[in-house]
């Protein structure tokens, strides 16, 4: 008997930001799409969930672009995995991304926070 | 930048690794087994649909591009109706031409047997033939001591196979009660193993059967389906050959239709011993069949080049067993004579058809090629012409934001579809016309189109495509977003260059025109010369038909024929009815030098002593409606116990009798001196093989006065449609014997018309050509000065408002038209005059440098660009000058 999962507490990943916490959980060394996914769970205290399907599309699409390589290895605990890791051109992506996307909840929040703050002095 | 793609495969472990890895770790949060393992997957959600997903990521954005691409180029040629249409028939008829031809070239010529591993199957070929010897083609043909010798000793061939048709034309069957004639070959045991081919039902022949001459035989696949209806149960059945019984054992595979030149084979036999089964339907000579007679080189060979062998040495192993075996059973030779050598000739298509159709096929070839360029030349200027409208659409495409490649990317596509949509019409008009083709020329072998077919008309397309792309291409290049916008309308589109390239283009397929009418013009005259040959006798209400009765002795040969002529004389609506040897108008013909008064007649200047002769019935002459000169026709009461006559025509009385009565002067072959006839009649020249041949000597002997008789055709006058009088002369010969069908039934004129089948094919399609290059020069040179003249129509406009009166308007436009249809004719007339003198072989009649065909290809030039000019330039004198100048 499956039980449904009780996702409440979880948040769907906002469009376009997948690839930005791939190349950043790859900042730390090669890993493979399932230690990604579950790292992005983990790091996020199981907020994000990352839909498998989505990320290997992703990766897939990271790896033409350039940004990130790919070989198969083996896995810590003996398993034949696809390893990911992080080119040169992905480690720009990263700076670049990290900042737009700093300077992106920065001027939400200055317009979420400001909001607030003129609704209470009303 | 080169890309490795991922297959679906690696993904596909991938995400299995991915499962295993979940699983790994949820046993190690402290999950069970399976517990873990259902976990990983329902975490994963649709692994399916992420393969999907993977597989279709890069593929969806190219297929949507193209999608879109093709609906915007179908839309671009929908709106102008008349281009496309014009463009995509023009194609069509090009390409379909060249398909057709090609298609019939590559099954007469290019083709390979329809046999295992045909290229190391080669025909066996000789010269010098031992000049003791009789054969059927003194290059082709093999005695059987030859045949076996090879067969046992020689190496470089493994195996060599042998054949030879049971008659030089069909043979009389019979399955059930109705005979009927089919075209029959007998062969050696190792025939259908050795070339590789196939019996789906049933089996082959065996060495052991060629060895007992095993009474059985093995049935094409076309005729099995065409005349058994594809009945497996015919095997074990009885099939009669020319009245011996034989058990059908097989059924070749589809697509065999023998190892003859321009036959199907329908039937084939183990060699046979029986005489009445003799190759080519011989009477043994001296009691001997081809089997034991070293002097009758009459059967074809062919042979499979042994593994590890090349062509060059299983040549030179074979030769010395070929030539020991060439003289065995000769004698001594003359001292004179070189040895036979034996040759290879490759079983690439059917020998023999290349010289039948060859050169005409080639020159066809040749023809729709030249079609073909006019009309590409054709939409090629279609194409510009429209682009050049459209430069005001693309300047202002670009101006908007699409790139140059978007721009050419979408002219490709339209072109694209243009040649799609052509082709694929074109291989419908082509299948129609090979269809035609095969039909006309009476060629037996199939002529469906077959993979070569479809490559050839794929490349043409690829060249059409390539040519068409350059054109956008060079727009694209030229065109810069300002310069278009900047210019007004008139002005931007009258580019000096590009009407250049209209005029060379028309300049050139006015003189491809002049050639192809030329060549039309001088076939077409052939053609008609020939039809109106005459021939030398009433073809009308005459009919001709074969009977090849069994017949033992020449006596009953006699009373056969004797009998079968008074029977059908009294059959109602039959005037005259006589019998020949050789049928007249079929090539055929028997030759030899002829003794006159008991010598070898003195011609001058070694002129040839060859005399045609024919062995004939009673009233043959007046049957036929031939004028008799001198003398009488032959009549009944010339029997073998009568003093020997011989009739001859007027050639042989002017040139073996001149200034003499040729009445009762003696006459006789060469090589049987005591064999003498007397002349009693001369008859007016008349045509004896076909229509095209010239007049020679030739002399008519009795046939119940010669020691040879066996098959006859039978030629009756009748009144009213000559075949309606089929039926009953089929009824009056089944009542002497049921085993005797009709062979080859037709009237005498079809059959003197089949003569010069090839002749009208070929002056039917040339004439055609001719008149598809005049449709599409004048539709190019149509579209071209139109095109002109509206780009010109400011110009106009001016020359008109400052006094320009209609007249010199048109005759501006008329004089345009016409100098480039006078440098055409220029180039063309040279070129028209070296496709003359190589069509000189084909002409009947007329000479190939023909004023007439000349000048009607000229002035048909001249009306076609009159036609095509006298629109643009009425176009051109209603130019209203206020309107045209507003326009601006």
């Amino acid at each position: 008997m499956a039980t449904r999962e009780n996702n409440d507490e979880r948040i769907a990943l906002l469009q376009g930001t997948l690839d930005l916490l791939i190349l950043r959980t790859l900042l730390l060394g090669p890993c493979h799409g399932q230690g990604v996914a579950r790292s992005i769970r983990r790091q996020s205290e199981e907020v994000l969930f990352v839909d498998h399907g989505s990320l290997y599309v992703a990766l897939q699409r990271l790896e033409d672009r350039g940004w990130i390589r790919a070989k198969w290895g083996v896995s810590d605990n003996n398993r034949k995995a696809r390893f990911y890791s992080l080119t040169s051109k992905g480690r720009e992506q990263l700076t670049e991304k990290t900042s737009e996307w700093r300077r992106l909840t920065r001027a939400m929040g200055l317009i979420l926070d400001g909001a607030d703050a003129q609704g209470e002095e009303v | 930048m080169f890309r490795r793609k991922r297959s679906a495969k690696d993904f596909e472990e991938e995400i299995q690794a991915h499962l295993e890895l979940e699983a790994d770790d949820l046993r190690g949060e402290g999950l069970s087994e399976g517990e873990a393992r259902r976990r990983s997957r329902v975490e994963f959600g649709n692994v399916g649909a992420a393969e999907e997903r993977f597989y279709m990521k890069d593929r969806w954005a190219a297929l949507e591009n193209a999608i879109r691409r093709v609906r915007f180029a179908w839309r671009s040629l929908a709106q102008s109706p008349g281009f496309t249409i014009t463009a995509i028939l023009t194609l069509a008829l090009g390409v379909g031409a060249n398909t057709a031809v090609f298609s019939v070239m590559n099954a007469v010529l290019l083709r390979s047997l329809p046999v295992e591993d045909p290229e190391r199957v080669v025909y066996l070929r000789t010269s010098n033939t031992p000049s003791s010897v009789g054969t059927i083609s003194s290059t082709e043909t093999f005695s059987y001591v030859v045949f076996d010798a090879l067969r046992r000793e020689g190496k470089g061939l493994a195996p060599v196979m042998a054949f030879a048709p049971l008659s030089n034309d069909k043979v009389s069957v019979r399955y059930g009660a109705q005979p009927e004639t089919a075209e029959g070959d007998t062969v050696s045991g190792g025939y259908f193993s050795g070339l590789g081919v196939k019996l789906p039902l049933g089996r082959g022949f065996t060495d052991e059967d060629e060895r007992t001459h095993a009474p059985i035989v093995v049935l094409s696949h076309k005729y099995w389906v065409r005349r058994f209806a594809s009945d497996p149960k015919v095997l074990g059945q009885t099939f009669h050959v020319n009245g011996a019984p034989m058990t059908i054992v097989g059924v070749a595979a589809n697509g065999f239709e023998g190892t003859e030149a321009a036959s199907s084979t329908e039937f084939w036999i183990p060699f046979q011993s029986r005489p009445e089964l003799n190759a080519y339907g011989n009477a043994p000579e001296n009691g001997k069949t081809f089997i034991n007679n070293p002097k009758w080189w009459c059967l074809h060979l062919i042979g499979r080049i042994a593994p590890g062998m090349t062509h060059a040495r299983a040549v030179a192993e074979l030769q010395p067993v070929f030539q020991r075996a060439a003289s065995e059973g000769l004698g001594t030779p003359k001292p004179e004579e070189k040895l036979p050598v034996l040759s290879f000739a490759d079983a690439k298509s059917f020998p023999g058809y290349d010289e039948e159709y060859g050169k005409p096929l080639r020159m066809l070839m040749a023809m729709v090629v030249l079609v073909l360029v006019i009309a590409m030349a054709n939409v090629v200027m279609l194409l510009l012409a429209r682009n050049a409208h459209r430069r005001r659409e693309f300047a202002l495409r670009q101006a908007l934001g699409a790139g140059r490649g978007d721009l050419f990317h979408q002219l490709v596509t339209e072109s694209i579809l243009l040649v799609t949509a052509g082709g694929a019409l074109a291989w419908a008009f082509a299948v129609m016309a090979t269809r035609l083709l095969a039909n006309w020329a009476h060629i037996e072998s199939t002529l469906a189109p077959d993979r070569s077919v479809m490559l050839f008309t794929l490349v043409v397309l690829t060249i059409a495509l390539f040519v068409f792309a350059l054109i956008p291409l060079r727009m694209v290049l030229a065109s810069g977003a300002e310069q278009a916008l900047k210019v007004s309308s008139a002005t931007a589109q009258t580019d000096a260059g590009r009407s250049r390239t209209g005029k060379i283009i028309v300049t050139h397929q006015m003189s491809l025109c002049l050639v192809l009418l030329v060549g039309a013009g001088l076939l077409v005259r052939t053609l008609r010369n020939l039809e109106s040959t005459p021939i030398g006798m009433q073809l009308d209400g005459l009919v001709v038909f074969g009977v090849k009765p069994d017949i033992k002795s020449v006596p009953q040969g006699v009373a056969f024929y004797v009998d079968l002529m008074n029977r059908l004389r009294a059959l109602p609506g039959v005037q005259n009815v006589t019998v020949m040897e050789e049928r007249i108008g079929t090539w055929w013909s028997n030759n030899f030098n002829m003794l006159v008064d008991g010598k070898l007649p003195e011609v001058a200047n070694g002129a040839a002593r060859t005399v045609r002769n024919n062995t004939v019935g009673p009233k043959f002459f007046t049957t036929l409606g031939v004028p008799i000169l001198e003398g009488r026709d032959f009549a009944d009461s010339d029997t073998a116990s009568s003093p020997r006559v011989g009739i001859i025509n007027e050639e042989f009385a002017r040139r073996f009798l001149p200034n003499q009565n040729p009445l009762g002067h003696l006459i006789g072959p060469a090589d049987l001196p005591s064999f003498q006839m007397t002349i009693v009649g001369v008859v007016k020249d008349h045509k004896y093989r076909s229509i095209t041949e010239t007049p020679i000597p030739m002399a008519w002997f009795n046939y119940a006065q010669i020691p040879m008789i066996g098959s006859m055709h039978v030629e009756m006058r009748v009144s009213g449609p000559p075949l309606a009088i089929l039926p009953s002369v089929q009824k009056t010969v089944l009542e002497i014997d049921p085993n005797l069908p009709l062979l080859r039934p037709i009237t005498q004129r079809a059959q003197y018309d089949l003569t010069i089948s090839n002749e009208i094919l070929f002056a039917r399609l040339a004439g055609f050509f001719g008149l598809l290059a005049v449709v599409l020069v004048a539709t190019g040179l149509y579209g071209t000065l139109a095109y002109r003249v509206s780009m010109r129509t400011a110009e106009i406009g001016v020359r008109m408002a400052i006094g320009a009166r209609r007249g010199q308007v048109v005759w501006m436009i008329l004089r345009d038209s016409f100098r480039l249809t006078a440098i055409g004719v220029g180039i063309g007339i040279p070129l028209a005059m070296l496709v003359g003198n190589a069509l000189a072989s084909s002409l009947y009649g007329v000479k190939p440098m023909d004023a007439a065909s000349y000048l009607g290809a000229m002035v048909a030039v001249g009306v076609v660009a009159l036609a095509a000019s006298a629109i643009p330039a009425a176009r051109a004198a209603n130019v209203n000058p206020l309107r045209a100048l507003r326009a601006e």
